[in-house]
């Protein structure tokens, strides 16, 4: 390794000792020596930058890389070894023993507390190392450490960058209670014997988020709901048909239980209480009938016939393979006769070969039997979405009609429902208070509809008119009252995606592909529902600015709408992430 | 699903279809999956509250923020205690998540209802209760969200309010009130009733987990342990021999851990006074084994001290396989009788300061 400058007192000191005679001048070994620290840390803006943004983003995505092996050394506590990513002569802000700026209340008696940066200490290697140590040293667990570029620009010769850095430590501290440490820092990365190395780091913020417990406990383990599978993209975990749940009473106990379709095998995991009250689930799949064939998408559990008890609806991704044969799974139906399932779908005329994903029951022609929507999707292996933003070429979604608790009829087109865009996901509610249910869709790839329902069997998309077309890549919809107004207001979860807007953020011209583009990577939407009048007919739809929070997911998935805390106001649960593979650096 | 190239080619770069045939149907052939490529991954999932001003995001103090790529959610009071837990199904290996609500308190409502002039489960009906901040609606719906159906019931919370108005906007649209609702209630609503019909409480207990990263319960006997001595020689720990007839404090510890570090003479006192035999296994690194050493002996800590890294040897299973050395809360230490049965687990310092 290379040291660049050697401080004048050392090379002075064995001249001095050996003057003095005596004892054998030991100097400390080369490796032991502090690098001399700058006053302050200055990180310049490139000055012959680099311009290409295909460079740009191979620079950025090295050095995010270079910062996820490093995070993993810091997420196993070993700072020795975190020493390596970092330059032998490198100074940066002190992480502890900063000075406290304020601190916050949070909900549920969480607080935040914000330390004074401005005055942080410039500090070489070790002594910056020793910062982090001194925060999460005394946690009894670090969860996860995240170094993550938010944006970077590089100069050409020699190569190094200006790079915004958030970093997060998530963990459980002395006490048991949660921790999140964030800091937010501009970083020199030098380019050096081929690796990106950290050279500089200045402090622009930190924050500490703590609570004395947890807010919830994972019980998965204590429950018998525990699955360990196999890791995505192995054999037997290979499908894009995501699974999907439902919780319904299967056996009338008033407990509810959960349907659990997977690649593999189902799980029907039904609610038993033991003598001292304690609840586990028990998968009884194969003892009730829903345990072949495996897979599944969405479910959904309703009285389609109106006999008292829970019947199962269940989506599946499937198609016409040669010669007649089929690949994948068809729709299926599972009628309950005494808490056992048989399956039904062909009888009742619901059996189906498509691209169904999430299930919504809903009764749209208010016959007192419920009726089921099935979002179809695209099949990629067989002819790939034909746009980014508007494809249209997904299979039609399908309204199946209730006639009587006795067979399923297709009403798709006499319904006005035909539509092939890719839809991932719905929901149902009467938004407008005229009645009847009104169905909203999330679709991927293009802008997403609502299905105003006319009161007379047929539907029109009015998300034009209600301001809702959402341009993004539609996974998932939820209505609720958000802002406690009475109205229903309507949650969409999107893809959201770091380095779509680390690459938008640099584009020059934001023409109106840029902005749609923008607009796609930007995430979740809260879409509130304003009045029309008093009495909540004629609303229309106003998008919660970005400002107000809750919708910064990543690829986002499902969402529950609930009032987790019991204080009055609906939160938001959202699931989050693609595909976590067993590298830890990410595509 | 656009991927980050994808993007940046639909700006300008190449067209779509261009695109269709390279990252994406990469992508969805499952390769870079089967290699085990992340793609958008350690994404964790989200819980942000709602605090009337915003939402604020207490995923990371929730203890729900799995990074298992998480697809359908289930939120429902399975335990009857009138908070709302939540179910994740995820595509990972952990596959199916069950998160305890502990919020707890009386502070809600729960409806389930029942339709008379529509379909009879009530889907769709619109449940209003005018509470603290004023009135909050909710749909009983039966598949919302991705590929998740939630339960026919809605919970609300009450914010500290003592009662609070019920209204049913039931499908039709027929508006039919309810009345007032005290808090901790659980009520079925039928429609044109006008009255809440109540419903047992039957509140239930989800049971604590293990503590996170051990495998070991109360009871079970530890098995004879492949470790490390401090110049990496492989040894086989038996704690029973260690114990030669004496219980034995197991202590898993590391040399970063400040409050492990801290009870080191507590340990040495327990072991200097005889009853009870101590040995240490640490949690550090290969390469932070002389660290470990040098400062468990500086600390005094003269009982048997043992590292990770060892491989199977006969019936002696490696320490990695007891703990998830990523999830163990350190220090951790087990209590064992002389018989090597697991009698207490102790989290954090084995004495409050």
């Amino acid at each position: 390794m290379n040291r660049l400058r050697i401080p004048i007192p050392l090379l002075l000191f064995p001249l001095a000792a050996a003057c003095g005679g005596g004892e054998e001048p030991t100097a400390p070994p080369a490796d032991k020596v502090a690098a001399e620290v700058p006053d302050a840390i200055e990180i310049a803006a490139p000055t012959n930058r680099v311009v290409e943004m295909e460079f740009v983003e191979e620079y950025s995505e090295e050095v995010a890389n270079r910062m996820v092996d490093f995070a993993d050394k810091l997420r196993r506590r070993d700072f020795g070894a975190a020493a390596d990513w970092l330059v032998d002569d490198f100074a940066g802000h002190r992480f502890s023993d900063l000075p406290i700026e304020g601190e916050d209340e949070l909900p549920l008696g969480a607080k935040r507390t914000r330390w004074d940066t401005s005055d942080a200490p410039v500090v070489d290697r070790d002594a910056f190392l020793e910062g982090l140590r001194a925060h999460v040293g005394p946690w009894k667990r670090v969860e996860a450490v995240v170094w993550k570029v938010k944006g970077a620009e590089f100069e050409t010769r020699p190569l190094w960058g200006k790079v915004r850095l958030k970093i997060l430590f998530q963990g459980t501290g002395a006490d048991g209670g949660p921790r999140e440490l964030v800091a937010w820092a501009e970083a020199r990365f030098d380019k050096r014997a081929g690796n990106w190395m950290l050279a500089r780091l200045a402090l622009e913020s930190l924050k500490l988020e703590s609570r004395d417990a947890f807010l919830f406990t994972d019980v998965s383990t204590s429950t018998g709901v525990a699955h360990s599978g196999i890791r995505f993209g192995q054999p037997g975990n290979d499908s894009f048909a995501w699974n999907g749940a439902a919780a319904g009473d299967v056996d009338g106990d008033g407990l509810y239980d959960l349907f659990v379709p997977s690649n593999q095998r189902n799980f029907l995991y039904m609610a038993r209480v033991d003598d001292a009250g304690r609840l586990a689930f028990v998968d009884e799949a194969g003892k009730r009938g829903v345990d072949g064939p495996s897979g599944g998408s969405g479910a959904a559990f309703f009285d389609f016939d109106r006999d008292g008890d829970q019947d199962l609806a269940l989506a599946d991704v499937g198609w016409e393979g040669a010669e007649g044969t089929v690949g994948g799974n068809p729709l299926r139906f599972y009628r309950n006769d005494g808490g056992s399932f048989a399956e039904v779908g062909e009888e009742l005329g619901f059996r189906r070969l498509c691209y169904g994903y999430s299930l919504v029951v809903f009764d749209y022609d208010l016959d007192g039997f419920l009726d089921v929507f099935v979002c179809n999707y695209g099949r990629p292996k067989a002819e790939p979405n034909n746009s980014w933003v508007d494809a249209t070429n997904g299979m039609s979604n399908i309204l199946f009609r209730n006639d009587g608790g006795k067979r399923f009829v297709d009403v798709t087109e006499e319904a006005g429902v035909v539509d092939n865009r890719w839809t991932y996901a719905a929901a149902a509610a009467d938004f407008d208070l005229d009645g009847d249910q009104d169905l909203y869709l999330a679709n991927d790839y293009a802008e997403n509809a609502f299905w105003r329902n006319k009161g007379d069997g047929t539907f029109e998309d009015a998300a034009d008119d209600l301001g809702v077309r959402d341009l993004g890549n539609g996974m998932g919809a939820a209505f609720g009252d958000l802002d406690n107004d009475g109205h229903l207001d309507l949650y969409v979860a999107n893809m959201s995606s770091t380095a779509g807007n680390r690459i938008l953020r640099r584009l020059q011209n934001q023409d109106e592909a840029a902005r749609s583009l923008t607009k796609m990577a930007a995430g979740n939407t809260i879409f509130l529902c304003r009045a029309g009048d008093g009495n909540g007919a004629h609303p229309s739809f106003e998008a919660l600015p970005a400002a107000a929070g809750g919708i910064g997911g990543a690829w986002a998935w499902s969402v529950a709408l609930a009032d987790l805390d019991l204080d009055g106001r609906l939160d938001v649960f959202n699931a989050n992430g693609f595909v976590t593979g067993d590298t830890a650096a990410d595509t | 699903m656009a991927s980050t190239i994808d993007v940046e080619k639909e700006a300008g770069v190449a067209t779509a279809q261009e695109v269709n045939s390279q990252a994406y149907l990469s992508l969805h052939n499952g390769q870079m999956f089967t290699d085990g490529l992340s793609f958008s991954g350690h994404e964790r999932d989200k819980l942000w509250l709602n605090t009337g001003a915003g939402f604020a995001d207490l995923s990371a103090l929730s203890g729900t923020d799995s990074p298992n790529d998480g697809r359908a959610v289930i939120a429902c009071d399975f335990d009857d205690d009138g908070d709302v837990d939540l179910f994740v199904h995820n595509i990972q290996r952990e596959r199916h998540g069950l998160y305890r609500n502990d919020v707890g308190g009386e502070g809600f409502v729960k409806v389930r209802l029942r339709a008379t002039s529509t379909n009879p489960e009530a889907v769709g009906a619109i449940v209003v209760l005018t509470g603290p901040h004023g009135p909050t609606a909710q749909v009983l719906s039966r598949g919302a969200g991705f590929v998740s159906c939630q339960a026919p019931e809605l919970v609300f919370g009450l914010g500290g309010q003592e009662a609070a108005e019920l209204e049913v906007i039931w499908p039709g649209g027929v508006r039919e009130s309810f009345g007032s609702v005290g808090a901790g209630a659980r009520v079925e609503l039928v429609e044109g009733s006008g009255e809440g019909e109540p419903l047992a409480a039957r509140p239930r207990v989800l049971p604590d987990p293990l503590p996170p990263g051990l495998r070991l319960e109360e009871g079970d006997v530890v098995p004879k342990l492949a470790v490390l001595d401090a110049d990496g020689n492989p040894r086989v720990l038996d704690v029973r021999a260690v114990g030669d007839g004496k219980p034995v404090m197991l202590n898993f510890w590391a040399s970063y851990c400040d409050p492990c570090v801290k009870e080191i003479p507590d340990l040495q006192a327990i072991d200097d006074k005889g009853e009870q035999r101590v040995v240490a296994i640490s949690m550090d690194a290969p390469g932070q084994v002389a660290t470990a050493e040098s400062l468990l002996a500086r600390r005094g800590g003269s009982y048997p001290a043992y590292y990770l890294g060892a491989k199977a040897d006969g019936d002696a299973v490696p320490v990695e396989e007891l703990v998830d050395l990523l999830r163990l809360p350190l220090p951790t230490t087990l209590v064992l009788s002389a018989e090597g049965r697991v009698e207490t687990i102790l989290r954090g310092p084995i004495r409050e300061d």
